[in-house]
């Protein structure tokens, strides 16, 4: 069964999301601090496997992090699934090459196969207990909220869906699409959110009736798949990041979000690799990373920063500003149901 | 690229053995070289070293990723971690995928009929463009060599983008008849059989362009004087003789098809059109990837291939009688169209516009966009040069272009240095020849992703440092490209009689004379078509390496899937255009070069 606990509505969030402020362990840590950076500087440099924008995340971090501490940062930018699959193949012959690996999905295979090193990162002290593993597997970065989005020109407002319901509508068959990524934000989240929001029963039953409405399977991006509702070829799609949606919307381009009964809220995490050549740069480059400092430039991007100190670049976008419901599917939770949610997708979608 | 004095230090890599080519005409007619029994020719020419060595380099190349598809397919499910066991469970699996001869029905019919378009596209561009006085006739190589130029996202994401149903054809549809419709469906099996033969057109057009432009024009003349029109002058003489190349590509061309991935998946999943590879791609897919599952697929296509293959060689065993550059000299004279010479014009300019001209305008389009949007007039004043400036005001991508060109151009010199050596034993069916034409094939079923696993495993447990470094993707990519190269080099090989041969090695010629004053001027115009084949293919590649590529040798093609996979639709675009072009330049002062050289050889 679903904890219960999980399933947030507006207010309780924003009590979660500011129950952080102040938490943070001061002073006592400055001569762990001390002690950490001396190591990480020793070790000279700090290798991470990313999927985050270069041009705009990566490269910033980067500067940032060897301007304040000397370390050089190399980077090897790849998709979740390239990183996946490099990390289990070095841990598989037992000559680990990365530090830092960031992604939610390459995280469990990898977590799978006893490859992740336990780190509880001072700067993460202060943000909600959703958004960090509690032995430290595992750290939230930034957020991802997702949920439907509809192309404006071919979709009045008024005939915008408000509830889950409103997707069974005859209007809709045959033209909505979603990513068929297997993953928290593709459809296992979604299927996870009508269930956690509706219950099982009568979230199977409209799950079945959303099946006969014949949803496009995209073989690509959350992100090409908000493109492709941009560009006209769906006038609806199911599961896209809110945060891209507000990117897209302030370059003048005709999509709107829309939180329905509940959006789907997961994180995107940054970890650290067992045995990894710089342990200590690694750990340090964490906090960098998970600093207010390390957070501005993820949120400078467009990303919705995991730090509550943060605010979003468009404050609504969090639930709380935006006074939206959320079920919040963290990646231990997705972890135990994404057999069911995956076989659900696989045999009622595909 | 060897054995030509024309400067070209810009796309040739330091260390290439430069030989200059002593007396580039054409053998003389009139003398007569003396018929000796082949056999005997062969046994003292000391070919057994040659075939040996290059079976063996082949086979180090081939064998190791082969023993990995093999283990893997035989892995337990659970892969990642190296679990032990023996299971046919991953090939239960592959039986027991929903309608299997619904799916095999659909990947014979893409296969196919994609394989017919690209072929006579291809094939009808290469002959008009080599064989007549067709105007327009350089546009084609521009067509051909931009479309293969451009990186393959780019081109699959603006054909959905063209027949989508906010594309423009639709559009027009709409606005003629007045009605709702979208008659044009893109994800459809005629999109993808549309999209996969145009991909793969412009590799018909070069390698058929190669076999043309060599062909001994006599005999169609003759076939002229004696009464033939010019259509009859191509069925029997034009065509037959180009049969044994035509064959072997047009096999080619259906194993490319039968194995590809991408498009299908990319262009049929929306749609529900699955084909035999479609299962394949979900898997690897998942997290972590089922390469155990991909991999039983990829070892039953290779026992296919291989059936396919033995059939292959007994048609091309008399390979011979469709020699026709012998030791007479000839000179290829253009094909007078007459009035056809305007029709002829007209389908180099449809098909520019159509594969070329089309997609690149969507891109375009895409590129000056503040956001993917549909094509019409009234957004255009929108249009920006933001991206432009995006992208050209990074020095990241600038830092990447070094490593992209440094890997391309020197996969393409080794593959063609490689598989001129081992087309020509193939072509001759001399020592081993047999042997390595079939091991050389066997990198086309590999999956990016299997091929990917077994050079990271490799790389870790070698004693070199070659783990993430350009050497490691330059390997990757020897092996994916050598079978294209293989096919310019064993249909070229295929055309050059072997009384050329003959003749010099009774005047003394060792082999390495033989294959270098003969064979390699004879073979250039294919050569060079392979290596700028291999080179544009290689600098945009994608799969290899997003897997192989450590912090200092990230290539283009990872900054353009970082792109993609972050959202920025308008960046790739922009990108894709910039890298386009560089590529067309190079590719053009390459063409220039190597028809200088060609001219010299043919004395056309």
């Amino acid at each position: 069964m679903i904890p219960r606990r999980q399933v947030l509505v507006a207010p309780a969030c924003a009590i979660l999301f500011e129950a952080g402020d102040g938490l943070r362990p001061a002073a006592a840590d400055a001569a762990d601090d001390a002690q950490l950076i001396e190591a990480a500087k020793r070790e000279g440099e700090v290798t991470w496997y990313t999927g985050l924008i270069v041009t705009q995340v990566v490269l910033p971090l980067q500067s940032g992090f060897q301007k304040k501490y000397g370390i050089k940062v190399n980077f090897v930018s790849a998709g979740s699934q390239e990183t996946a699959t490099r990390l289990l193949t070095e841990g598989r012959v037992g000559t680990v090459k990365a530090d830092v690996f960031d992604g939610s999905a390459p995280f469990e295979p990898v977590n799978a196969a006893g490859l992740i090193q336990p780190y509880k990162p001072q700067e993460a002290a202060g943000y909600p207990n959703d958004f960090k593993e509690p032995s430290g597997l595992w750290t939230a970065q930034m957020v991802q909220i997702t949920g439907p989005a509809i192309n404006t020109t071919m979709v009045s407002p008024a005939d915008a869906p408000k509830k889950f319901a409103d997707l069974l509508n005859p209007k809709w068959k045959g033209v909505m699409a979603w990513s068929n990524f297997e993953e928290i934000a593709g459809p296992p989240g979604f299927i996870g959110n009508v269930l956690m929001t509706m219950g099982q029963d009568k979230g199977m039953d409209f799950l079945k009736n959303l099946a006969g409405q014949t949803i496009a399977n995209v073989p690509s991006n959350f992100r090409v798949v908000l493109d492709q509702c941009i560009a006209g070829q769906y006038p609806m799609v199911l599961s896209v990041f809110n945060y891209h949606v507000a990117i897209s919307q302030a370059k003048g381009a005709p999509v709107a979000w829309l939180p329905l009964e509940r959006s789907t809220l997961t994180v995107g995490t940054i970890a650290l690799l067992k045995n990894s050549p710089h342990p200590n740069a690694g750990k340090l480059f964490l906090e960098y990373c998970l600093s207010e400092e390390g957070q501005q430039v993820t949120r400078d991007a467009g990303y919705i920063p995991a730090d509550p100190r943060v605010p979003a670049k468009t404050a609504t976008l969090k639930p709380d500003a935006g006074h939206f419901a959320v079920s919040v599917i963290s990646p231990d939770l997705f972890r135990e149901h994404s057999k069911e949610w995956i076989g659900i997708y696989r045999t009622l979608f595909q | 690229m060897v054995g030509t004095a024309e400067p070209r230090a810009a796309i040739e890599p330091v260390g290439m053995p430069r030989v200059v080519m002593p007396g580039a005409e054409p053998p003389q007619p009139g003398t007569p070289a003396p018929r000796i029994a082949a056999s005997r020719y062969w046994r003292r020419s000391g070919t057994a070293t040659l075939g040996i060595v290059v079976t063996v380099i082949v086979a180090a190349l081939v064998l190791p990723p082969v023993w990995t598809l093999l283990h893997t397919s035989f892995a337990p499910e659970e892969t990642g971690s190296s679990a032990g066991g023996v299971t046919l469970g991953n090939y239960v699996l592959l039986l027991r995928s929903r309608d299997p001869m619904g799916l095999l029905l659909n990947s014979l019919v893409f296969s196919f009929v994609a394989m017919a378009v690209s072929l006579a596209v291809g094939g009808v561009l290469a002959w008009l463009v080599e064989r007549t006085d067709a105007p327009f006739r350089s546009l084609a190589y521009v067509t051909a060599i931009i479309s293969l130029a451009t990186p393959f996202i780019l081109y699959v994401t603006a054909w959905i983008f063209l027949l989508g149903r906010a594309g423009p054809l639709n559009d027009i549809y709409r606005q003629f008849t007045g009605t709702m419709g979208s008659p044009f469906n893109i994800n459809s099996l005629p999109g993808m059989i549309l999209v996969e033969a145009f991909l793969w057109s412009p590799l018909v057009f070069l390698l058929m362009s190669a076999t043309f432009r060599t062909a001994n024009a006599e005999m169609e003349e003759a076939a002229r004087i004696s009464g033939a029109t010019v259509f009859e002058s191509i069925r029997f003489v034009s065509l037959k003789l180009a049969r044994p190349a035509i064959l072997a590509l047009a096999m080619f061309v259906f194993i490319l098809n039968l194995e590809a991935f991408e498009v299908p998946a990319l262009i049929g999943i929306p749609g529900r059109v699955d084909v035999l590879t479609t299962e394949i791609f979900r898997s690897v897919k998942e997290f972590p990837p089922r390469i155990g599952y991909a991999s039983a697929f990829s070892v039953v296509m290779l026992l296919v291939i291989s059936v396919l293959l033995y059939f292959y060689g007994r048609i091309s065993r008399q390979a011979e009688r469709y020699a026709s550059i012998t030791g007479k000299g000839y000179r290829p004279r253009p094909l007078r169209l007459g009035r056809g010479r305007w029709l002829a014009g007209a389908i180099i300019v449809v098909n520019f516009v159509i594969v070329l001209l089309a997609p690149l305008l969507a891109v375009v389009w895409i590129a000056i966009m503040p956001f993917i949007r549909p094509m019409r007039w009234d957004a255009l004043h929108t249009a920006t040069f933001k991206h432009f400036l995006d992208v050209t005001s990074s020095a990241y991508y600038l830092s990447l272009v070094g490593n992209t060109l440094i890997v391309a151009a020197g996969v393409a010199t080794a593959a063609m240095m490689l598989t001129l050596v081992a087309g020509w034993l193939a072509a001759r069916r001399r020592s081993c020849g047999r042997i390595i034409d079939q091991l050389i094939v066997v990198p086309l079923i590999f999956p990016g992703i299997v091929l990917g696993v077994a050079l990271l495993e490799l790389a870790l447990r070698s004693p070199i440092p070659v783990y993430g470094t350009l050497w490691l993707i330059g390997l990757a990519f020897l092996i994916h490209y050598m079978p294209f190269g293989m096919r310019y080099t064993y249909a070229g090989v295929l055309q050059i009689h072997p009384e050329l041969e003959q003749a010099a090695h009774v005047a003394g010629a060792s082999i390495r004379q033989n294959i270098i004053r003969i064979v390699l001027p004879l073979l250039m115009p294919a050569l060079s078509s392979a290596w700028l084949f291999i080179f544009l293919l290689a600098s945009k590649e994608m799969s290899l390496p997003l897997l192989l590529a450590g912090a200092s040798s990230q290539t283009i093609a990872v900054a353009m899937f970082n792109l993609w996979a972050n959202g920025q639709g308008s960046d790739v675009a922009v990108l894709g255009l910039l890298w386009t072009a560089l590529m067309t330049g190079f590719a053009t002062i390459f063409y220039i070069l190597s028809r200088r050289h060609s001219s010299a050889a043919f004395g056309n």
